[in-house]
């Protein structure tokens, strides 16, 4: 995979606060890559450094083949548009600026406000569009010039269910061509479309890599047990030698170098005089990573 | 200057439909006519509010054409200017502070064209401002008092411009400079305490971009000693482009100041 964006040491400060702290990360073309961290790790003042908005403290944002700002799209968290214009002279006017032929300008913003859904409502005025509208006028102004790289400040954290749904199956039909670095607090959404992680905390990148490589780092993985009763539970606990955490009808058990095997655990399972309900292996999800990576001192 | 053209229709449409083109125009018209109508009709208007009295006599000084035209432009520099100003001078710190001017500035502009194009605007609506003025001024004075000479009619009119585009240069200057609190009493400081100044001490220098609508009035007067105009006339250009240049820097130097 070809490397389209290189980061090195990006730090920036704020009289005395630090609040990007020498971070560096690079970006493979055509991947997805989720930006995590809770509220105040950094994530936006990153995406402005990358915009060429913010200029960092030191380190250096490089990109291969090419100018950066002429090769972005940039969608804010609360985009803001000229409440005057209609949503097509918007995403004409994005398009010009990007250096799209005046020509071909108006038909790739028809094009791409019809690929957000906005397609109808091109002519309205944006003072007239709902904060779901607007997030997708956001992202056709970010992408009707075709950038390589597309920068996503919180996508969809402002949107309800259906709206985060829509755009989330618009940005994985945009997978294939472009790279996209995007910031969320919302951890499906990364589990959705993700090749790599990067997580932030105070301002440090405390964790990186695959969704894979990540899980395999911070899973602890075990077992569930459920039985009928609480009882049984119990009574299962202390006659067998497998180590077991009971809680309620539910018995824990560690797996630990893939200890115990599923067969073993089903081999003393079947043995026992008991009613069960379910037998489970679990991974912890991204959330629990995520407290942990969190929480990691 | 990328992007100009794309970013002086953006400005265009911006005006057009916040009706700036209408309104500000009207105020300048309405303020243009008020002097020739009030003085012509003063002792009738005396007359109709009563009061006055018995054997009341007042001298009404004859008034010149020209005299009428210089109180309109008085009003144009108060009232007039107070509404150009008010009305551009947040185009950059506001459209900053609401996060607008995040979509541009990420885009491969170049500052001075948009600096160029909202400029452009203004002096449009200036000049359209301006003209509605002096033309419902000189309407009614031609009608009420008398003609005027047009060939330093016009020289009057494109000298009052000059200044106006001064002042605008000024109040674009500290928009891109400042936020808006700032930039508007920095603005109106320069400007009309720059005025205050001239009308106080004004008398102990003859070059300045504050001499010029006076200027213009002394052309038609015939009284105007050339070169304090040529001087005044180029030192308001050179403001006028030291302006607009330092108007740019800041403009991108302050790029980061908008919210994301």
């Amino acid at each position: 995979m070809t490397t389209l964006l290189q980061v090195t040491g990006l730090t920036k400060q704020f009289a005395d606060k630090v609040v990007v702290d020498g971070i560096d990360f690079t970006l493979a073309e055509n991947t997805s890559t989720a930006l995590i961290g809770p509220n105040g790790a950094g994530k936006t003042t990153t995406l402005s450094m990358l915009t060429g908005l913010l200029k960092p403290t030191s380190g250096s944002v490089k990109v291969l083949n090419g100018d950066l700002r002429s090769n972005i799209g940039f969608l804010p968290q609360f985009p803001q548009f000229h409440p005057w214009l209609s949503a097509l002279e918007f995403t004409e006017m994005a398009a010009k600026l990007n250096g799209v032929p005046a020509k071909k300008a108006k038909l790739a913003a028809q094009k791409t406000l019809e690929f957000v859904g906005l397609g109808n409502d091109a002519n309205k005025k944006i003072a007239t569009f709902s904060g779901g509208m607007k997030q997708r006028l956001g992202i056709s102004q970010a992408i009707v010039h075709k950038p390589k790289l597309l920068l996503l400040d919180e996508p969809v954290s402002a949107l309800d269910p259906v709206g985060r749904r829509e755009v989330l199956d618009l940005l994985k039909g945009l997978q294939q061509e472009t790279t996209i670095l995007y910031s969320t607090h919302i951890l499906n959404d990364a589990e959705e479309m993700t090749d790599q992680l990067l997580f932030l905390r105070n301002g440090e990148l405390v964790e990186q890599g695959t969704l894979r490589e990540v899980r395999q780092r911070f899973d602890e993985p075990n077992y569930v047990v459920e039985f009928n009763t609480e009882e049984e539970a119990q009574h299962f606990t202390n006659k067998s030698e497998l180590l077991g955490n009971v809680k309620g009808r539910f018995v824990y058990i560690e797996i630990i170098n893939e200890k115990p095997s599923m067969q073993e655990l089903l081999h003393h399972l079947s043995n026992a005089p008991y009613k069960i309900r379910k037998v489970e292996r679990q991974t912890a999800s991204l959330e629990e990573i995520f407290m942990k990576v969190a929480r990691k001192i | 200057m990328r992007g100009f053209n794309v970013l002086l229709q953006k400005e265009f449409r911006e005006a057009w439909r916040s009706w700036k083109f209408l309104w500000i125009p009207l105020v300048f018209a309405l303020l243009g006519m008020s002097d020739p109508l009030t003085n012509y009709y003063m002792m009738d208007i005396l007359n109709a509010v009563g009061n006055l009295p018995e054997g009341f006599e007042m001298l009404m000084p004859e008034l010149m054409p020209v005299d009428l035209l210089q109180a309109s432009i008085g009003q144009f520099q108060t009232i007039g200017l107070l509404v150009l100003m008010a009305t551009f001078v947040g185009t950059i710190s506001k459209e900053r502070a609401s996060g607008m001017a995040t979509l541009l500035y990420v885009r491969p502009i170049s500052f001075s064209a948009y600096f160029m194009s909202k400029f452009v605007v203004m002096s449009t609506v200036g000049f359209v401002s301006i003209l509605a003025g002096f033309a419902a001024s000189i309407y009614y004075t031609v009608v009420l008092y008398g003609t005027f000479e047009i060939g330093s009619l016009v020289a009057s009119f494109f000298t009052y411009f000059s200044w106006l585009l001064f002042v605008l240069a000024v109040t674009l200057m500290m928009s891109a400079t400042f936020k808006t609190i700032v930039a508007t009493s920095c603005a109106f400081i320069l400007i009309f305490v720059g005025q205050i100044i001239n009308a106080i001490v004004g008398t102990f220098w003859t070059i300045s971009p504050w001499k010029l609508p006076v200027y213009g009035v002394q052309l038609m007067r015939g009284t105007m000693e050339m070169s304090d105009y040529w001087w005044s006339l180029v030192i308001t250009i050179i403001s006028t482009i030291v302006c607009i240049g330092i108007g740019t820097i800041t403009m991108k130097r302050n790029a980061s100041m908008t919210k994301i």
